[in-house]
């Protein structure tokens, strides 16, 4: 019973916002990061940004593989018995596969959003 | 008390900035489609593309609200409706946006590139600019309210503002950049051909804000050291006896504790150094024609001109003492 | 035969009998008393044409604006009228208009869509929507004395903080609107709490109306995104008032510290504003298509996904203040992607009308226009999120079209199309169909010709907020065509006035559910009962009035929960939040002026304040705060005479609820989100200060030193450990032993107070001196605020122990103010942390 318990909350609200809020995370860790480093590293506006790229690299891997966890995850809870949508019977499967579903789309979103917040690494070079 | 001060502004407009120049549709001495410098012809560059883009998609998008509710409202096959939210709701708009992203960050960089050598420092104040050239050869020459710019050179402009936040916009030749009190900005210009062009202050600055424009003046290099070397010189001194009873009066009425005149004993500098005053474009921060009727009117009535100036007004000097004034004034070439 | 008919017959004379009690126990009182109501239905309504007052109003300082700029070197309004006229105009339009008409209309709506017989917290709803009318009256009154704020709807430092510059209309603004803002906060929590707890049975988070999405959504984004708002008005009001430098650079302060502030609440703010008005036409669009929305769960991402996304937005607004590009860059990536679920609810629309058989009414009307007008706002929106272009179109007239274009695609057209959808919901009859489309040809017509030119305007140079210009630019024509094309806007608005205001007795009442809508709020009847629903329906549908054949007859005849009032009490059912199964019959407080008298004394406040009226200030806030106890005493965690009731169909639910099965304590749960979002904006304002400034902190040593800072800590965590013992003691029968806790945590918590204020005091701090000592005392004083309401809560907690209002068995309070307690003990350590060893480690 308690186990049936905690997996109807593991499938609500909260795993729905895992990957947005990852990606709420990693932005501001890339934002919070730059911004102190370019006020604080010296070197005016020409200080070179190589190690703040380096961490934006790595804390988007991580940022992405978390965000892919849960989207995997989420897919699973989804097609448990390949059922189109809408999902909208009143039954628990039905709402369990709705929020499969929403997460798994929240997870997409959030993983284009993360690698697009990840670009300005790709073009910008110092602190101008 | 508005409609005087309009009135008195109006009377110099039309002299300031030839209406002329406006009659095309995006041409314009203070225009963002009328490029004339490289970062607002990248820009510009962007806008056209962006524009065309945004027509297609809104044709696109409206074409197929219209022809879903109006022409066609009846029951579609629900494919036809998945697969206009996989392509319409996800895949073009993220390789659209993906590639409008990316064209616009490679663009930050070089908007943002060094500059040549030249630098000007511009104050924003309330309602006027401070003008300031640090030339390579370590000379720093004091003007106010006009910004001269050597063509084809990276100009750098070194922002800051001792009151409240301002905004330096030269549409024509780049996108603005804000003057923040204890903070200090910078804006590199690369003018690609002479001409006359207007800035304004683009931040909201208190109640004269529409009032703070001024003259951009892109010349060629040569034109510029000649006019730098003019613009360092001291006042030329009073050469009749008018102008000099005007020098004198200005004296007495106390200009000089606001105004800088290098030469002459006026030294202050809160308000604009008037050492070659009737070579620039134009009066009050652009608001008025430089001829003496305007400066006349300004310096008899400023604060009806421009509201919440901080220059007082000495309409109650006597009318010859005022012509003295203005005489001597617009004898600063 | 005959026993059947009897039968039958007994049956409706029960009907009719409780029905008649319903009637009653939900009545609304009549004369002068009417003011008291606190039910939604009546609330809702007040709230709503209050938010449509303000528009008008807003709207007419459009026109002003829109004269004045007809033509060049125009005089109609001096400088400085015309810079109270904008400023105000965009401050009305936000802050009195579109936030407050979405709490309204969702006070309004959302228990009808749910089957609720009201909010969770009606008398919350009331004061909230005193604070409302009072705080706008005054903040609208102001330009009548020519004492209207006039440094802009963002309020810029140090324009704004310059006290010769702005007179008393800067303090109006910060205290009339922070006063507004509380109330807006008090509305998101109990919309929260009444998506999550208040559901009829059945209803599943999977079936819930697209409504109550956004409403989840926009109520969780006013949550974390006013606070900063308010922690900015706090360091504002702090720099204004008693001149500790936040913003001064010549003390260390910074003016952009406010522009972060204001932006991380203003950019969500537009998304606040926006999703509300789309959730209106996921509503709207599939009634008219006459198919479900085609698209559930994409609805849901793009809500949720807005409302992440929309939190990272902040900078564009700030594109041109010189930040580093690599910054920008994340904004303007943020920024682009926001548009991929902005763009995915837009084609969820589509192709909700493509699967079904679309029909054209005045709605649909307004739904199609504002999608047209909001596209290319949305467009425009992904131009200006590319810094570059930003550089050009900030702050000039092309941003005007582009928020133009969002707000009334996105949230003016919208609403119309909502009050012509749910007039007949409110009133029982239709508006008219033919004033309908003139009302929205004028506004289309009118919108476009006045709002497309400016995106040339501003191209072509013209900045945002200047009074006049010059002939000669090439703006002279554009300007002209826009002020018509605003009056061509007016007419259509004023259209509507006329149609929403034109007496219609005579007019029949249209038959129910008038546009075959699939969701319950349609279940009312015309005219609608104040009851809302006559009994509390099982769904099992997301359109139940579709799929759920007869069940406006069987809620009719009261078939279903609660369609008695055998106690005479206002009821309504409590359910749970992932699939909404009865838990709680919630007894909700009726009618009463004590929230009228807290709101208006909570406003003296404020009002006095603005003022310098000290010792005004101060009697009205001891006012204030008795008559808060007071309601909180008489209509809060009341005991019932029984500990359940039988709520129909053989159900037996509590009257009764503590902890997280209340609802009390989700809204103190979601109040201190609010509240650590607020703290969390202070202490970002702290380590913004260390990034800018080599000299914050000053040195080691300079700060108010370790000793004294965790001598409060200790006092303060002694505090909050004793609350918690007199939780379980409480629990356990030991009334007498809560009794002696309370009031020693109140002591130890008090003790605490003095002993974190002691570190600067004793450290000589000179909060006016420098931004680091202000920024310190600022902390502080926040934490010492919040023990102080701990131990005020801890001396109610004694006062209703010793009143026997909180026993063993009954013990809401007591669990609310430990909840409160977990995040004070929080905020002190962080505040001890960052303020003692912070220093060490810098």
């Amino acid at each position: 019973m308690a186990a049936e318990r905690a997996l109807q909350t593991a499938g609500g609200l909260w795993t729905l916002i895992v990957s947005p809020t990852v990606w709420a995370v990693h932005f501001t860790l890339c934002y919070a990061v730059a911004a102190v480093y370019c006020a604080k590293a010296g070197g005016g506006q020409a200080a070179d940004l190589l190690p703040v790229r380096a961490w934006i690299a790595a804390v988007t891997v991580a940022a992405l593989a978390i965000i892919l966890w849960s989207g995997h995850r989420a897919l699973r809870q989804w097609s448990a018995g390949a059922v189109d949508p809408p999902h909208d019977a009143a039954t628990l499967a039905d709402r369990r596969r709705f929020f499969g579903l929403a997460t798994l789309l929240l997870a997409g979103l959030s993983c284009v959003a993360t690698i697009y917040v990840a670009l300005p690494a790709l073009f910008i070079g110092d602190c101008r | 008390m508005g409609g005087t001060g309009a009135e008195r502004r109006r009377a110099g407009w039309r002299l300031a900035w030839p209406a002329g120049l406006a009659l095309a549709a995006c041409s314009g001495s203070q225009s963002a489609l009328d490029p004339a410098g490289s970062e607002a012809e990248r820009v510009a560059q962007l806008f056209w593309v962006m524009l065309i883009g945004t027509g297609v998609i809104w044709s696109l998008v409206i074409g197929a609200a219209v022809y879903a509710a109006r022409v066609r409202p009846g029951p579609h096959d629900p494919a036809i409706s998945r697969r206009l939210i996989h392509w319409g709701g996800i895949g073009l708009p993220v390789l659209a946006l993906t590639a409008l992203l990316a064209y616009g960050l490679q663009l930050m960089p070089e908007l943002r590139a060094a500059g040549d050598g030249l630098k000007i420092e511009v104050s924003g104040e309330q309602w006027w600019w401070r003008v300031r050239y640090q030339t390579a050869d370590g000379r720093s020459i004091v003007s106010a309210n006009e910004i001269r710019l050597p063509a084809g050179e990276r100009v750098e402009l070194t922002l800051a503002s001792p009151d409240v936040i301002h905004s330096l916009w030269i549409p024509n030749l780049a996108g603005k950049v804000d003057m923040i009190p204890g903070r200090v900005n910078r804006l590199v210009l690369e003018p690609t051909r002479t001409g006359n062009f207007r800035g304004v202050c683009a931040e909201f600055c208190g109640a004269s804000h529409a009032l703070m424009a001024f003259a951009v003046v892109v010349v060629t290099r040569p034109e510029f050291e000649q006019w730098l070397s003019q613009e360092a010189a001291a006042a030329t001194g009073a050469s009749s006896a008018e102008l000099r009873r005007g020098a004198v009066l200005f004296e007495q009425v106390g200009c000089g504790g606001c105004h800088a005149i290098r030469g002459t004993a006026a030294a202050g500098t809160i308000g604009p150094d008037l050492t070659h005053l009737a070579s620039r474009r134009t009066l009050a921060a652009g608001i008025l024609p430089n001829e003496p009727a305007a400066l006349r009117r300004w310096i008899a009535a400023a604060d009806t001109i421009k509201p919440g100036v901080r220059m007082p007004s000495f309409g109650m000097l006597p009318a010859a003492d005022l012509d003295a004034i203005v005489a001597y004034l617009a004898s600063l070439e | 035969m005959t026993a059947s008919a009897d039968d039958a017959a007994l049956d409706q004379a029960r009907q009719q009998a409780q029905a008649a009690r319903l009637r009653q126990v939900w009545a609304t009182p009549g004369g002068w008393r009417y003011w008291s109501a606190v039910n939604n239905s009546e609330v809702g309504l007040w709230y709503t044409a209050t938010a449509f007052v303000f528009l008008l109003f807003a709207g007419l300082l459009g026109l002003l604006i829109r004269v004045q700029l007809a033509v060049p070197d125009n005089d109609v309004l001096s400088a400085e009228l015309y810079n109270q006229v904008f400023t105000l105009h965009g401050t009305v339009m936000m802050f009195l208009f579109a936030v407050p008409v979405f709490e309204a209309f969702s006070i309004l709506i959302l228990p009808e869509m749910l089957a609720a017989r009201d909010l969770p917290f009606p008398r919350l709803s009331a004061f909230g929507y005193w604070c409302f009318l009072i705080g706008g009256l005054f903040v609208c009154g102001s330009i009548f004395f020519n004492a209207a704020p006039d440094g802009g709807w963002f309020m810029y430092p140090p324009l704004t903080t310059d006290l010769e510059q702005s007179g008393i209309g800067a303090d109006i603004w910060l205290l009339g609107l922070s006063f507004i803002e509380v109330a807006s906060i008090a509305a998101a929590v109990e919309l929260i709490v009444g998506v999550l707890k208040c559901r009829p049975p059945g209803m599943r988070i999977n079936l819930i109306p697209l409504y109550g999405w956004y409403v989840l959504v926009v109520a969780g984004m006013i949550l974390f995104a006013f606070p900063p708002l308010i922690a900015g008005d706090i360091l504002f009001e702090l720099e204004r008032l008693l001149d500790w430098p936040f913003f001064d650079p010549a003390r260390g302060g910074d003016p952009l510290l406010w522009q972060h502030l204001f932006w991380i609440f203003g950019h969500p703010e537009v998304y606040i504003v926006f999703l509300p008005a789309i959730a209106l036409l996921a509503m709207i669009i599939p009634t008219f298509a006459q198919t479900p929305i085609f698209g559930y769960s994409w609805i849901v991402l793009a809500a949720v996904g807005t409302g992440f996304l929309s939190f990272g937005l902040w900078v564009h607004h700030m594109y041109t203040t010189g930040l580093p590009a690599i910054s920008l860059g994340f904004f303007s990536a943020a920024s682009v992607a926001v548009a991929i679920p902005t763009g995915v609810q837009i084609f969820v629309f589509i192709a909700t009308l493509l699967v079904g058989r679309a029909t054209f009414s005045v709605p649909m009307l307004f739904a199609c226009g504002a999608l047209a007008i909001f596209t290319l706002g949305g467009l425009t929106g992904v131009m200006v999120a590319l810094a570059p272009f930003d550089w050009q179109a900030h702050d000039s007239y092309f941003i005007v079209a582009h928020l133009h274009h969002t707000l009334i695609g996105g949230v003016l057209f919208p609403i119309i199309a909502g009050i012509y959808y749910f007039y007949p919901f409110i009133t029982g009859r239709k508006l008219s169909d033919r004033l309908g489309r003139w009302a929205f040809w004028l506004m289309f017509v009118g919108f476009n010709i006045s709002f497309v030119p400016m995106h040339f305007t501003g191209l072509r140079g013209m900045p945002r907020r200047i009074f006049t210009y010059p002939s000669g630019l090439g703006w002279d024509w554009l300007n002209l065509v826009s002020t018509i094309g605003a009056f061509i806007l007016a007419a259509g608005i004023l259209v509507l006035v006329l149609d929403v205001l034109r007496p219609k007795g005579r007019q029949p009442y249209v038959q129910r559910n008038p546009w075959r809508a699939g969701t319950l709020e349609w279940l009312t009847e015309m005219p609608g009962e104040d009851w809302g629903v006559r009994s509390v329906p099982i769904i099992t549908s997301r359109y139940p009035l579709w799929d759920q054949p007869d069940l406006m007859r069987q809620v009719d005849e009261g078939r279903f929960y609660l369609a008695d009032a055998e106690e005479g009490r206002r009821e309504t059912l409590v359910t749970s939040v992932l699939d909404a199964e009865p838990m709680q019959c919630l007894r909700v407080p009726g009618n009463t002026f004590l929230t009228m008298a807290a709101a208006g004394l909570t406003g003296a406040v404020f009002i006095f304040a603005t003022f310098h009226w000290w010792l005004a200030t101060a009697v009205s806030a001891v006012l204030a705060l008795v008559a808060i106890v007071a309601w909180l005493w008489t209509g809060t965690a009341i005991i019932p005479e029984k500990p359940s009731k039988p709520v129909g169909r053989g159900l037996e639910l509590p009257l009764y609820a503590s902890g997280p099965d209340s609802v009390g304590w989700w809204a103190m749960f979601i109040t201190m989100l609010g509240d650590m979002a607020a703290f969390a904006s202070l202490v970002f304002g702290y380590f913004f200060y260390w990034t800018i400034r080599p000299d914050f902190p000053p040195g080691p040593d300079a700060g108010p030193g370790v000793a004294w800072p965790f001598l409060a800590l200790s006092l303060i965590l002694a505090a909050w450990a004793l609350t918690l013992a007199a939780r379980r003691w409480n629990r356990q029968g030991l009334s007498q032993n809560l009794q002696l806790a309370l009031p020693l945590a109140a002591l130890l918590a008090l003790a605490g107070t003095a002993a974190l204020l002691a570190g600067p005091w004793q450290a000589g701090l000179q909060p006016q001196a420098a931004v680091y000592p202000a920024t310190v005392w600022l902390l502080a004083g926040w934490t010492a605020c919040h023990v102080v309401i701990g131990a005020i809560m801890q001396l109610y907690g004694l006062a209703r122990s010793l009143a026997h209002r909180l026993t063993p068995a009954h013990d809401i309070d007591i669990r609310n103010i430990a909840l409160y307690w977990h995040f004070t003990a929080l905020t002190a350590v962080v505040t001890v942390a960052v303020l003692a060893l912070f220093p060490k480690v810098a």
